[in-house]
């Protein structure tokens, strides 16, 4: 889901806290999975300038062209509808 | 008001967070601290602030495993590994506390239990500066230390805060503090340090003051803690009265009546976090299983304190056994910050650094090597 939110608009760069929303995800989960993708040279991550003055720049993120080619070849798992024990029998 | 002591646990959660983290990440940590400053509610900035630390803890614990193991691996066995005992119980510590905030998180605790525990730990680590900064300064006579701090908790026990018979606390500006749990591991650490006759008295003192408060679990703490020590020096005449003491002191506390009730939190917190979910019972049972870490991984490397590491083991096994058993506090993943202050606390007592003893280094060596690496081995710094 994090790789998706990402792919959303491949060249933005996008924010910790708006990230775990689009992608529903903890900031425990979100964190740990930023922090490898960077380190296996899927991620971008920088300070960026404030978008309003007197604002401290903020850490942004955006997938690399390997970063890109590794979302889309890993597309988010489609949901399961309902609970799966209720189709075994 | 909430609002504000929630947003400022937020902030301390990601400055706790950043310096754990190791140098090359430390930007992901002003990262989060910069986002969480950001969230306009301050629940959510908390939520936000400790989700991050506990996602992050076992890269930090790793980080700091690696590195103790690398710096051991850079010293040739002839040398002596060198490790940091104290360093190791400090990162425990704060793994402990973290994940204790991540079960009373989920157990719906007070936003205010939250910041109690993650107060204490910063009050703990102040406090173990301060002891070290005194040990440079302050000049005491070996076991001073220990007789004084008995006589604060014969205090506690004639004159301390009583709730249903037992009068095991002070009431320090409204904060309720169990001294006995924040000075005992202290003392019983320093005892096996240096018995002598002023510790001595000390012990048996403190005896007599846990069969006065009463309570079992801090006097079964003593007497096991002793009877550890006992046990590997069976000639020490110091050691064997202050273990009569403790015993007479803990038998004291078995007859007589113990109805204090389970608080919600801080007792029974073994048994209520699975009932909760099994992943609150893992981040308790983990965070506990931390709390023996530093004395595990002295014991298996540190050959010239196996004493010192063997009692911290027993120390807080005992309180882990009886928190599991009776209804006494849940030392550090349960609400309480006298425990979390304590184990810091105790960690002053544990070598700041040790040199290692090879098993067979002796006979591997050459002859003449021998006192050499015997010398090298007595440097070991308790300071």
């Amino acid at each position: 889901m994090i790789l998706a939110a990402l792919l959303e608009v491949p060249g933005a760069w996008r924010h910790g806290y708006e990230l775990a929303q689009l992608a529903g995800v903890k900031s425990g989960t979100l964190y740990p999975l930023l922090i490898r993708l960077e380190g296996q040279g899927y991620l971008e991550a920088e300070w960026r300038p404030p978008v309003e003055a007197g604002r401290p720049p903020r850490h942004a993120y955006r997938l690399t062209a390997a970063g890109i080619r590794f979302a889309q070849a890993n597309p988010p798992a489609p949901e399961v509808a309902g609970n799966p024990r209720e189709v075994t029998i | 008001m909430i609002g504000g002591l929630w947003r400022g646990l937020a902030i301390l959660v990601c400055d706790i967070l950043k310096r754990a983290l190791p140098a090359h990440l430390k930007d992901w940590g002003s990262a989060i601290r910069l986002e969480t400053a950001g969230i306009e509610s301050a629940a959510a900035a908390l939520r936000f602030a400790a989700g991050g630390l506990c996602g992050l803890l076992p890269l930090i614990l790793a980080h700091h495993m690696r590195r103790m193991v690398r710096s051991s691996g850079r010293a040739s066995p002839s040398a002596g590994m060198t490790f940091h005992p104290r360093a190791v119980g400090i990162a425990c510590a704060i793994g402990a506390v973290g994940l204790g905030l991540g079960y009373l998180a989920m157990a719906g605790a007070p936003g205010r239990y939250l910041g109690v525990n993650a107060g204490a730990l910063v009050l703990g680590l102040c406090g173990l500066a301060a002891i070290r900064q005194a040990g440079a300064t302050v000049r005491l006579r070996p076991g001073t230390m220990t007789l004084l701090l008995s006589v604060l908790l014969l205090a506690t026990a004639v004159g301390g805060a009583r709730v249903d018979d037992a009068a095991r606390w002070v009431n320090l500006a409204g904060l309720f503090i169990q001294p006995s749990l924040v000075l005992l591991p202290l003392m019983i650490l320093d005892f096996a340090r240096s018995p002598n006759r002023r510790s001595t008295w000390g012990m048996i003192l403190t005896a007599a003051a846990l069969a006065l408060q009463p309570d079992r679990a801090m006097a079964g703490m003593l007497a096991v803690g002793l009877a550890i020590l006992a046990m590997r020096r069976p000639d020490d005449g110091h050691v064997s009265r202050a273990l009569a003491g403790a015993i007479a002191g803990f038998a004291t506390t078995l007859i007589q009546p113990d109805r204090l009730a389970a608080t919600p939190y801080v007792e029974r917190v073994f048994q209520s976090a699975f009932s909760l979910h099994p992943i609150a019972g893992m981040l308790v049972l983990a965070g506990a299983a931390l709390l023996l870490v530093p004395a595990m991984v002295g014991g298996a490397h540190d050959q010239d304190n196996q004493d010192i590491h063997a009692v911290f083991a027993a120390l807080w096994l005992v309180a882990l056994v009886a928190a599991a058993l009776g209804n006494y506090p849940t030392p550090i993943v349960g609400y309480g910050g006298s425990a979390v202050i304590g184990y810091v606390l105790s960690l002053a007592m544990l070598p700041k650094a040790a040199h290692a003893r090879f098993l067979g280094t002796e006979t591997l060596g050459a002859g003449n090597t021998t006192d050499a690496t015997e010398h090298r081995l007595g440097c070991v710094a308790l300071a």
